[in-house]
């Protein structure tokens, strides 16, 4: 018996060898498994995944951002961390009521089948996200149609002022598709398009990479276009895009030489990096604040906007930016530092002043409880240690607070349902521009959430209308400045910090650069010279 | 799962009782399945929070169209019963629902995860069971002495050291410092994953004769599964100790070691035969707590298994994803524990007439 198991066992042994020895799979026995050696050609980036699609129409998610701005083109871009459009496959003009924008096409740019890219094609790349309701970029196009006035000239209108126009067309769910190509596909311009599943698996764009692969929990692989003839040709044979979701797993790789870039760093986390290595380490686009609500019925002790100014100058904002570490910058109004209207500096602590509007508010001793989602770091942000803080601060200027953290998706209800009396939440730009921010006005969205409704705040609700309105970038920027300028003075917001956004690469790589719309620009990266 | 033995009683028991056996089992396992599924639905009904909310983000759900349109496309507009008729009469068919996360069948998300989460799994409980048996049986035959005192403190370690932190200092140690394995992921970045047949990685690669590919899924597999084993060693080693010690001391044991019988022929050909039912139970369990483990280690090892896609699945509120995935993880246990409860009637006929 015992002879006939040894039998078995070595003829086991021996097919194993005999397989092994074959090698006649899919991988030669030079294959590079350090992966991310440049001289290879191929990059690895390391990123948390939010990736859902590779049809640009129907994405609106970061990473999808991140990696469909290197496949598909946009009439408009944005370059480095510069918020301002510029022009991509077309240039742009627009009236003086800011109300159309007319763009003129490149007419010697080409898809990645070699045909050109139309006025046609803008059309119906555009209309398809307006008429796809089942779409989470939708709402991009709400309020705008779309005009071919000849083969290489598109009008986008808008019925009331758009100066936000150039940013919203800046966004990859707004890319300029292969019309020919996707509609024989399954593309179309209403709820019966069915085009993602070809998307998923092709390319229909102008841009440097093509899609050579997508699955969406394991990684994107990208490799070059051969017939782009834009600006910022492919620079690697290859890209691949894996989805890390640990950032200490991240760290690790770039350390190994196991991936070229890792995203999703925290502040301590690139502050150990040493030499060998780059880090971009700057304010993000999101802003983490508290939330104060007016309504007396959802907060009986937080709805006078006097308990709002007594949270404002009770805190230390100093030792709070201690817990954000590298590239988080204290957050000097609902407008974070990179858009128009920003303000210079952040409220500063007053304990006197504090205490008098205290006194005034008609504050009597009432423990609070400060709501919070506790499973959702931003920029590597835990919401938790900041709210110890806070409560360790309001403690301090005889403000009782209990900390009442939950999972986000058990939290998200009831803020946007306007029923948290005060909380700690974040908000994020919808598209790179200072209009995104406005949701934080008197009878905005956010504004709401707050329980303050237009009429608590007539001033700041016309000024939300002017920024909103403007037709010139210069009376645009003073809205702005003013919006944001009367929201810290009196609205029931305490912007906090502004964490960092540390993107980290070994020095293979150049190019590394925050954007708030798709986070690494990809086809700005290339091999160090 | 039976773990009781009454006395034998030869009644001529055969293959017809051993038939009704396995059929009472299988029926058994069912009802416990719907139940399964009832109260995952359930569960998920009852959380807090707005599962189309969760999906679309800010931007998209201050738009009613969508808001409308995603409600339709997966059902949450119509009432709860409603929906787990509905959910019910598609599981018959095979369908789990379409993610609101992933946009795509859950049945296919499952299939892709399970066998990720499944090849870690398979390989931890084989290596947990080698090593333990050997450690195990090697400390109760030392009982007392300082290999068992040895072994004692290890496995108490391997219980309490948490995994997550020990996937991260074994991460860093071994790939980092020593280079001894590649990178995250089941594969590295430039190597083509092989056609799949048994959707493990390992096999199919040997299937397809690629030994480079072979290798790298061996080289990314090792931590994970070094990792997740270090609990599930541990806690096997001290059952086995406490179990073999208890045969050591049976009438039939120390006859055999009376005889004159070699060490190896006593522990292989009596020892563990005779403490094999309780073991085969411990490694039922064993193996349940090894897969809830991991969700933890598949994160720090960018694994795309059953645990990154249940976290991710909840996080998201993604009702039919998680309902998925619990249907999932309870028919694994309802077949660990049928096929042990196979395995002691087959092993002890006594088993199967109580």
């Amino acid at each position: 018996m015992a002879r006939s198991h040894s039998r078995a066992a070595a003829a086991l042994v021996a097919v194993s060898a005999l397989a092994l020895a074959g090698c006649s799979g899919g991988n030669s026995a030079n294959t590079d498994v350090d992966g991310g050696d440049g001289a290879s050609g191929t990059l690895v980036i390391d990123t948390a995944f939010s990736l859902e699609t590779g049809d640009p129409g129907r994405n609106y998610v970061p990473t999808g951002n991140m990696v469909l701005h290197a496949v598909y083109d946009t009439l408009l871009t944005l370059e480095g961390d510069d918020t301002t459009p510029q022009p991509a496959l077309a240039t742009m003009e627009q009236n003086e009521d800011a109300t159309e924008f007319t763009f003129t096409l490149d007419e010697d740019r080409v898809f990645s089948d070699g045909s050109p890219v139309t006025a046609d094609d803008v059309v119906f790349s555009l209309e398809r996200v307006a008429g796809m309701t089942d779409s989470k970029a939708n709402f991009l196009m709400t309020g705008i149609t779309v005009e071919k006035v000849d083969d290489a000239t598109v009008v986008l209108k808008t019925e009331k002022p758009s100066l936000q126009l150039p940013a919203i067309v800046t966004n990859p769910s707004l890319s300029i598709l292969n019309a020919e190509e996707v509609e024989a596909n399954g593309g179309a311009t209403d709820t019966t398009d069915a085009a993602q599943t070809f998307l998923d698996g092709a390319s229909a764009g102008s841009g440097p990479y093509l899609l050579d692969s997508l699955d969406l929990t394991t990684q994107v692989v990208l490799v070059g276009n051969p017939e782009y003839n834009g600006p910022t040709p492919a620079a690697y044979d290859k890209i691949v895009v894996r989805n890390v979701t640990e950032s200490a797993t991240q760290l690790i790789n770039l350390k190994g030489g196991d991936s070229n870039i890792a995203v999703d760093l925290n502040g301590d986390q690139v502050e150990g990096l040493g030499d060998g290595f780059t880090v971009d380490s700057v304010p993000s686009a999101e802003t983490i604040f508290l939330l104060i609500n007016q309504n007396p019925e959802v907060g009986p002790a937080t709805a006078s906007p006097k308990f709002a100014e007594a949270v404002r100058y009770a805190l230390d904002y100093d030792k709070i930016l201690e817990l954000a570490g590298v590239g988080a910058e204290q957050a000097t109004g609902v407008i974070p530092p990179m858009f128009a209207g920003a303000l210079a500096d952040g409220a500063g602590q007053d304990l006197d002043r504090a205490q008098a509007a205290l006194a005034e508010s008609g504050y009597a001793g009432e423990t609070v409880k400060l709501q919070f989602p506790n499973d959702n770091p931003v920029g590597g942000v835990e919401f938790t240690p900041v709210a110890e803080r806070v409560q360790d601060q309001l403690k301090a200027a005889g403000i009782n607070v209990e900390l009442a953290p939950a999972p986000f998706a058990t939290e998200i209800d009831p803020y946007v349902n306007g029923t948290e009396a005060f909380s700690m939440w974040y908000w994020g730009p919808d598209y790179a521009d200072s209009s995104s921010f406005l949701p934080f006005g008197p009878g905005e969205k956010v504004g709401l959430r707050a329980g303050w409704d237009a009429a608590a705040s007539a001033d700041i609700a016309a000024l939300v209308a002017a920024a909103r309105n403007a037709t010139s970038v210069e009376e645009r920027t003073e809205a702005f400045g003013a919006y944001a300028a009367a929201m810290q003075e009196s609205g029931p917001f305490v912007p906090l910090i502004v964490p960092g956004n540390n993107i980290a690469s070994d020095d293979t790589v150049s190019g590394l650069t925050y954007n708030p719309t798709w986070t690494l620009d990809l086809t700005a990266l290339s091999p160090t010279q | 799962m039976t773990t009781s033995t009454t006395p034998a009683r030869r009644t001529g028991a055969g293959r017809h009782t051993l038939a009704r056996y396995l059929v009472r089992r299988a029926g058994t396992s069912v009802i416990l399945l719907l139940g399964v599924v009832l109260v995952t639905f359930l569960l998920t009904v009852l959380v807090p929070g707005d599962p189309v909310r969760a999906a679309l983000g800010e931007g998209a759900s201050s738009n009613p169209a969508t808001v409308a349109a995603y409600e339709e496309k997966y059902g949450l507009d119509k009432s709860v019963p409603e929906r787990f008729v509905l959910y019910l009469g598609n599981l018959l068919q095979g369908d789990l629902g379409t993610s609101i996360t992933t946009g795509r069948a859950v049945v296919d998300d499952l299939a892709k995860a399970v066998p990720a989460t499944g090849e870690v799994a398979f390989y931890a409980i084989i290596l947990s069971l080698a090593v333990a048996i050997v450690l195990g049986t090697l400390a109760a035959y030392r009982r007392g002495k300082a290999t068992d005192q040895v072994v004692r403190v290890v496995s108490l370690v391997g219980l309490s050291i948490p995994t997550f932190w020990m996937a991260i200092l074994a991460y860093n140690f071994f790939f980092l410092e020593l280079g001894w394995v590649r990178g995250s992921g089941r594969l590295s970045p430039t190597i083509t994953p092989p056609p799949r047949v048994t959707g493990f990685h390992t096999i199919d690669f040997l299937l397809n004769g690629d030994s480079v590919g072979f290798f790298d899924a061996v080289s990314h597999l090792a931590l994970p599964v070094f990792v997740l084993s270090l609990f599930t060693i541990a806690l096997l080693t001290r059952f086995i100790r406490t179990s073999v010690l208890e045969v050591l001391d049976a009438d039939y044991a120390r006859a055999a070691r009376a005889k004159g019988l070699s060490g190896p022929r006593v522990v292989f050909g009596y020892v563990l035969r005779g403490a094999a039912l309780p073991i085969l139970t411990m490694v039922g369990i064993a193996f349940g707590t090894l897969l809830s483990g991991t969700v933890l280690v598949e994160a720090v090892f960018a694994w795309p298994g059953l645990g990154t896609y249940a976290y991710n699945a909840a996080k998201g509120l993604d009702l039919l994803a998680v309902t998925g995935v619990g249907l999932v993880v309870g028919v694994i246990y309802l077949v660990i524990n049928l096929v042990i409860d196979i395995l002691y009637g087959a092993l002890d006929p006594r088993v199967r007439l109580s």
